[in-house]
């Protein structure tokens, strides 16, 4: 299977909503559509480049300043991908800034870029760029994230959303970026 | 008779813990709950597997944990130099006490007051949370499962799903106390109101503390398996975060860790990936200036385990907690009583060499040893080979009982006794018998015993009596029986058409009377001596007349023939010789026709088809890897074979667990059994053990059922007569 397919496919198994986004605008009108409340948007390369921020701003959304009193407050937190791994669906994003850990931790919603090309075949693969980050980076706080939070721990009736995000979108882009160590 | 203090002891210890089996087992909830895991575990897990290797992936992580076993100071090291250099604080604490003292003192030091925790089976272990208490600090359960179970004063029943004997109504009860309102029993809303009362903990935390899946030599970090988001919380939001890591949780690479995490969660719940994978190296940054890192490796029996020459193998465990998920027995009694901190297979050893080898001794007595975790295992683990000899150091030490060691010692080693023993016996229970084949009820004393089954009546004349004369042309082949006493005394008639389905095949079966039993019996009792006795006199009986194959019709004797012999031989080298060549000539029968002789098509189509369902015994399927071929041979010969669901579950018998130390339990999987065979609409139930066929047919007979239970060598043989 072509890795987009089963990157979608594995994704949505998994929970999460898959966007396909032309152009950036199409990204940011969706957002404006779901946030449903003030959002997070942590420090990113990638973002900045393309001036999100103004643009989500432009789009009349509110974005908070990313700190432990006022990020508990927000509805949603945007950020890119480095890359994905397509077999289990799975984003995976350097957090080791603090900003990006609340950004994805505390809201109900979260909003993910990625790049259509930055997919790895598996977690095997995903070796050779997460050594990279360990060195681009000594210390650091790299996350997995393979659709929401879940729990299946009363009953074992598998219930979405109980400590972290309810909804996790992920916007596919083209022209975002490359590389596969930027945010 | 006054028993010695330890003794005593055992005693009230058996006693207590029957009270508890018994207790689990009037709760049909949890008996339901947990198989309908079991059934969509199964089902989840074969999805999630699909187009893998499971074989190979599992050698993988043997060798891999094998590899760090046996240099685990060079990978400790490299651990501890890569995530001190990265300003993690490391703290080696050798006891759960040491690791207990560290955290509190570090949390007094700081002035915590509250402590939030994400999971951690080794905090359980060490019981982290009363140490914290009694320091003043509070320690808060993120995990949903695991603050159910700290709301309610318990403790988890099982690795991966801490509360999964917990119903909804119960933690709406929890619940409904901790908020003040009525919170309704509605699984979403609970899960919200977990959401909602633990959200303000981890902002008002100063400490959060974890555990780790892996901790990786390379680069001195950990990675966090986890699907609800706690932990990244309680990594994130407090300033301090405190690991506490098992040892045997490290791996050399990265390499080496995205190969457990490909395999942990879809062995764990038959989840492709969870939803999240934390990888954490070092001092982060967090507030204003950097967070505090405190990771404590515990050891706590750990190295222990890694030298111990017969359970070393168990420090490979990546705490899937699939042994449990299958076991029969979890199934039947729950964690909380098939575990004490650590819970089903992997339990029982863990608890061993973390809690004492007292806390195990009775859980190494419920296993059934059907093998059905060893099967699961991803780390390749033979569970049951290292609980078996558990129990063996466990019997060493507390002794094996008056009654017992008398007949092991005095009567089965002696094998002229034990057979003129077994033909009185055979006499004397025809008051009993009345001539019948089975025993349907047994006077006063013995009465439960056929309460729930009936048993076999010892035969009037055993096999070695009745052994049938051949007179075979030019035989292709001369093949010797290893009868074991079930088909000897309980069973002669499986003997004879043995000899006749081989006959057909012109094949000569010789029955070489010196054979005693195979010493399993000693062997599961933790009696080795008796065994390594039993051992010797077969071997030499057997090899006696050179036969070219050694066949088996009950699959435990052909696992002590191929398994056990040469385990007790392997220091011993002109009889580990003999016991390799027995080894290595020995086969079951049905895999013998089909594999060896390549004979199956000579039971084309025989008469007398009828719909037949199998039942794969424990140690031929996942003993002796034997269960295409029985079912290819009862389709050659003309039957409908017909699936039953579980057919490779345990039917409860395990021998002396069904006579004399676990009947309640025994009784409980026997009526699962039964149940699928019902279901599967078959006039005939077949299998290749006695043993089975005892229990099974002491089963369906007590219930009258229609059912009929057979060995696939005597439904092949009543073709054969029909022709
Ligand atoms: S051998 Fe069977 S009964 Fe014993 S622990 Fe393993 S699965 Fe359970
Ligand atoms: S022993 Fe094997 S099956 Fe059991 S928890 Fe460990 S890895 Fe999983």
């Amino acid at each position: 299977m072509e890795s987009m397919t089963q990157f979608r496919v594995a994704a949505e198994a998994a929970g999460a909503v898959l966007v396909e986004c032309q152009h950036l605008v199409e990204a940011v009108t969706f957002i404006a559509e779901r946030a449903a409340g003030d959002l997070l948007l942590p420090g990113s390369v990638s973002c900045h480049r393309v001036r999100l921020a103004e643009q989500l701003r432009g789009a009349g959304l509110n974005m908070l300043p990313v700190t432990r009193d006022q990020a508990a407050e927000a509805a949603a937190g945007v950020t890119s991908a480095c890359f994905a791994i397509a077999d289990t669906g799975t984003l995976v994003l350097e957090s080791t800034a603090e900003d990006v850990r609340l950004a994805t931790t505390l809201p109900t919603r979260h909003f993910v870029l990625l790049d259509r090309r930055k997919i790895v075949a598996d977690g095997l693969a995903a070796v050779e760029p997460l050594r990279r980050m360990h060195q681009q980076n000594p210390r650091n706080y790299i996350a997995y994230i393979t659709g929401p939070s879940r729990t299946a721990d009363i009953e074992r009736v598998l219930t979405i959303g109980v400590h972290g995000p309810k909804e996790l979108y992920i916007l596919l882009l083209d022209d975002w970026s490359e590389d596969l160590l930027e945010m | 008779m006054s028993l010695p203090e330890g003794k005593k002891m055992n005693k009230q210890r058996s006693k207590a813990y029957q009270v508890r089996i018994d207790k689990a087992l009037a709760t049909p909830r949890l008996q339901q709950a947990l198989h309908q895991f079991g059934d969509a575990y199964l089902i989840a897990r074969e999805k999630a597997f699909a187009g893998l290797d499971f074989e190979a992936l599992r050698q993988e992580i043997g060798a891999m944990k094998d590899d760090v076993r046996l240099n685990h100071e060079k990978y400790l090291q490299q651990f501890i130099a890569n995530a001190q250099a990265a300003g993690a604080t490391v703290y080696q604490a050798a006891t759960a006490e040491d690791a207990n003292r560290y955290i509190a003192d570090l949390a007094k030091q700081q002035g915590v007051k509250l402590s939030v925790k994400s999971k951690s089976m080794a905090s359980e272990e060490t019981h982290l949370n009363k140490a914290l208490e009694a320091a003043g600090i509070t320690p808060l359960e993120t995990d949903l499962g695991e603050w159910i179970l700290q709301l309610s004063g318990q403790r988890p029943s099982h690795m991966v799903m801490p509360a999964i004997h917990m119903f909804k109504e119960e933690v709406a009860e929890l619940f409904s106390r901790e908020t003040g309102r009525t919170e309704v029993a509605d699984i979403p809303h609970l899960v919200e109101v977990a959401r909602q009362q633990l959200r303000q903990g981890y902002l008002d935390a100063d400490m959060g503390i974890s555990g780790a899946n892996i901790a990786i030599a390379e680069t001195g970090g950990i990675a966090l398996v986890t699907n609800e988001g706690n932990a990244r919380l309680t990594t994130t939001l407090p300033k301090t975060h405190v690991a506490l890591v098992g040892i045997d949780k490290l791996v050399p690479t990265l390499e080496d860790a995205a190969k457990v995490i490909r395999v942990l969660p879809k062995n764990a719940t038959g989840q492709a990936l969870t939803s999240y994978v934390t990888w954490i190296r070092g001092a982060i940054p967090g507030g204003d200036g950097e967070k505090d890192l405190h990771i404590v490796l515990l050891d706590n029996g750990r190295s222990r385990l890694a030298e111990d020459e017969k359970c070393c193998d168990t420090s490979r465990c990546i705490r899937c907690g699939a042994c449990a998920n299958v076991c029969p027995v979890y199934q039947s009694v729950g964690g909380h009583v098939f575990g004490h901190i650590y819970i089903g297979a992997v339990g029982i050893i863990l608890t061993a060499f973390f809690h004492g080898l007292d806390n195990a001794a009775e859980l190494v007595k419920a296993c059934i040893g059907c093998r059905s975790c060893v099967a699961v295992c991803p780390a390749n683990i033979d569970l049951e080979g290292i609980i078996l000899s558990l129990r063996e150091t466990i019997a060493d030490k507390e002794g094996l009982g008056v009654g017992k060691s008398l007949v092991f010692r005095k009567v089965m080693r002696n094998r002229k006794l034990f057979h003129s023993l077994l033909r009185a016996a055979s006499k004397l229970q025809k008051p009993v018998t009345r001539g019948q084949r089975s025993i349907r009820h047994l006077p006063h004393f013995f009465s439960s015993l056929t309460e729930w089954r009936t048993l076999p009546a010892i035969a009037d004349r055993p096999l070695r009596d009745i052994w049938p004369g051949q007179n075979l042309q030019a035989p292709q082949k001369k093949v010797a029986l290893f009868g074991g006493c079930a088909n000897d005394f309980l069973y002669p008639e499986l003997g004879s058409d043995l000899v006749e389905v081989m006959n057909h095949l012109n094949v000569v079966v010789d029955y070489p009377q010196k054979q005693n039993c195979c010493g399993v019996p000693a062997l599961y009792s933790g009696d080795k001596e008796t065994a390594v006795e039993l051992a010797k006199q077969n071997i030499d009986a057997l090899l006696e007349g050179n036969p070219d194959a050694v066949l088996t019709t009950c699959p435990t004797c052909t696992m002590a023939l191929q398994r056990d012999f040469v385990e007790h031989f392997k220091d011993d080298s002109p009889w580990r010789a003999k016991a390799e060549k027995l080894a290595s000539i020995t086969v079951d029968a049905a895999g013998y026709i089909v594999n060896q002789l390549g004979a199956a098509d000579q039971f084309a189509d025989l008469p007398l088809a009828q719909k037949v369902t199998y039942h794969d015994s424990c140690h031929l399927k996942r003993g002796a890897g034997v269960w295409r071929e029985p079912r290819q041979l009862i389709e050659t010969s003309g039957h409908q074979l017909v699936e039953m669901d579980h057919a490779d579950r345990c039917c409860g018998f395990g021998g002396s667990y069904s006579l004399t130390s676990h009947p309640d339990i025994a009784r409980k999987i026997l009526e699962d059994k039964l149940q699928d065979i019902e279901k599967s609409g078959a006039d005939c139930v077949a299998m290749d053990c006695p043993g089975c066929m005892m229990q099974m047919r002491g089963g369906l007979e007590k219930q009258e059922s229609r059912v009929r239970v057979t060995h696939t060598i005597e439904l092949l043989a009543a073709g054969l007569r029909a022709k």
